[in-house]
């Protein structure tokens, strides 16, 4: 598998191997974020934005 | 007193633009000059000439305006910039009708080929690609341009960034689909489904685009609201994933720069999957993230109810964002394309429903207690029978994606089917939903003109998309079916051509239901018509008649 170290090899590793895991960190971080418990009451301020009038 | 005292001076967006334009209309003047085709020496001749027209209506404005731009607050409330999204809503709604009519008059053609009328500018070939970029790009893309800028600034609470560069934004867009449509006519194509235009008109759509981009992320940035509404994110999502997905597909070398004619940078089947790559994420991020973007913040509105779950809609806004991009390959299933590649696409379609499902839950339930008002609005029965068409196209799509149900699905009317029950039932509802609200609001209007007419043209077209879909299921299936026969000896059971004779009757309900939905957009373009026309006087009678309702 890593016989060969060319430029080629080292990137595929890199998004095989580094970019799956960031994506799910990400999105696990996004969950924990929209769902942490303080965060509601600026949640439901935003849910009523488009029902403020100038 | 004080404008008179201050001096009058072009603004830099207003020296560069006019600058810009006057050499672009000498250039456009001299390639149309050198021309190696006449459809490029046709478009060059346009440019120039609306160069020339862009440099004399700056000049014009300049002239006319007051020595200081429009304030940024008026009272202490904003000044909303709407002249553009007035005239995007108007070209929506002027697309939506010619695209609904090409589209009837292809379906047409289908069913009785005598239609084609033997001429090359009215052949199937160069109609049907009129018709899908006419409804896709011109009428929803207009609709979104238009929504877009008129949410930004509302939840923003703050008037849109730039002076000229909205309406380059508008006419640009436009223009660029001028361009595009009547390249189509008259044989000009790269050929690639749904990013048909050729190598100059996907230049200037880069400049249209990166400048709305600008617009819109300015906006955001200057904004009086400490949180960016959930539509924004979706307007975003769809704003920068269509400028990564044009570039990606278009890298073209052209023959000359004085002809129309280029090729793509690869081929092959690295060509297939940048194709399908862009085309699918073109249903992602321009048919999906920017309508959920309008049916997050009209729907509310309309409904007078807040979003359900701003936290599913963060949650399910991520979810598509990370797994969109992959879905592509199963445009793909059982070709060249590497076989891990096909089941790659097949896996994150299926797992796309639940983000799917994610935002039709959440706009059905925004109507928690006010779903008595589907009975009075027609406008709002229309948005929410449009995320209800979201929801099914959205289950309907993943299950043709999985392998073995696309191998009867593939190639056959059943595509076409699916395709139409997302395209009128999703999008085309949303956007009527948001036009019926957005222009009494721009003009000022109490309300619409007629919320009958809205009626009517709610059920003229549900009943054109029931009869299309359910056409198309049924014909699509068959075909399916009739293509797979074997006799028990193994010869195939029905030659292509008793195919094509068995899809007659479907065609012609196809037809039938097309008809329904143009006469259904052509109530509504009276109706809206008649609306911006109305004075105060006459707008009392429509609020009569919903209290009557």
């Amino acid at each position: 598998m890593k016989a060969i170290l060319t430029v080629h090899n080292i990137a595929s590793d890199l998004v095989t191997s580094v970019w799956t895991p960031v994506f799910v960190g990400l999105f696990i971080a996004i969950v924990i974020y929209a769902l942490w418990p303080r965060n509601q009451a600026v949640f439901d301020q935003a849910s009523r934005m488009p029902l403020r009038e100038d | 007193m004080q404008q008179s005292q201050c001096t009058k001076w072009m603004t830099h967006g207003e020296a560069g633009l006019m600058l810009f334009f006057s050499m672009a209309a000498f250039v456009c003047a001299f390639a149309a000059a050198k021309a190696l085709d006449a459809p490029f020496a046709f478009h060059a001749s346009l440019a120039a000439v609306a160069s020339g027209v862009a440099s004399f209506a700056i000049m014009n404005r300049y002239l006319d305006r007051p020595a200081s731009l429009p304030p940024e607050e008026i009272n202490g409330k904003p000044n909303y910039n709407v002249g553009p999204i007035k005239f995007a809503s108007f070209m929506a709604m002027f697309w939506g009708i010619a695209g609904f009519a090409v589209g009837l008059l292809i379906a047409s053609q289908l069913a009785w080929p005598a239609l084609n009328f033997d001429l090359p500018w009215t052949s199937f070939g160069r109609l049907r690609p009129l018709h899908t970029s006419a409804v896709i790009f011109a009428f929803g893309g207009n609709v979104l341009i238009a929504t877009s800028f008129y949410v930004v600034q509302r939840t923003c609470r703050t008037r849109l960034v730039g002076d000229l560069a909205p309406w380059f934004v508008v006419l640009g867009y436009n223009f660029f689909i001028l361009i595009a449509g009547t390249g189509y006519l008259l044989g000009v194509t790269q050929s690639k489904e749904y990013a048909e235009p050729e190598w100059y008109a996907d230049l200037w759509l880069t400049i249209v685009w990166v400048v709305y981009l600008v617009v819109f992320v300015m906006t955001l940035v200057k904004r009086k609201e400490p949180h960016i509404f959930v539509a924004n994110w979706f307007y975003l999502a769809f704003i920068v994933t269509i400028a990564v997905l044009h570039l990606g597909n278009n890298p073209a070398l052209p023959v000359s720069v004085f002809g129309s004619k280029s090729y793509i940078a690869w081929g092959g089947v690295q060509d297939a999957m940048f194709q399908w790559w862009y085309g699918h994420n073109a249903v992602g991020f321009f048919l999906t993230a920017g309508f959920l973007a309008i049916m997050y913040y009209f729907i509310p509105k309309r409904a007078e109810r807040p979003v359900y779950s701003y936290r599913l809609s963060i949650i399910h806004f991520w979810a598509l964002i990370f797994l969109y991009i992959w879905a592509g390959p199963h445009h793909l299933h059982h070709t060249a394309l590497p076989d891990w590649t096909q089941t790659l696409g097949m896996t994150f379609s299926i797992m796309l429903w639940m983000p799917s499902w994610g935002g039709m839950i959440n706009g059905l339930m925004t109507l928690s207690g006010a779903w008595d008002k589907l009975r009075t609005d027609p406008v709002l029965r229309m948005l929410v029978v449009s995320v209800a068409f979201y929801g099914m196209s959205t289950f309907e799509g993943p299950m043709m994606s999985i392998k073995v149900v696309n191998s009867l699905s593939h190639y056959t009317d059943w595509t076409i089917g699916h395709v139409h029950s997302g395209a009128l039932g999703w999008v085309g509802f949303v956007s009527f939903g948001a036009l019926y609200c957005l222009i009494p609001w721009l003009w000022d209007r109490k309300g619409l003109y007629s919320l009958k007419l809205v009626n009517w043209h709610f059920w003229t077209a549900t009943i054109g998309i029931v009869l299309y879909i359910s056409a198309m299921w049924v014909s699509g299936i068959l075909q399916g079916l009739m293509w797979r026969a074997y006799t028990s000896l193994g010869f195939l059971e029905y030659s292509f051509l008793e195919t094509v004779e068995a899809m007659h009757p479907f065609y012609v309900i196809r037809a039938a239901g097309g008809a329904l939905f143009l006469i259904g957009a052509l109530i509504m373009a009276y109706n809206l018509w008649m609306t911006v026309r109305a004075s105060e006087a006459d707008v009392g009678t429509e609020l009569a008649l919903q209290a009557a309702e």
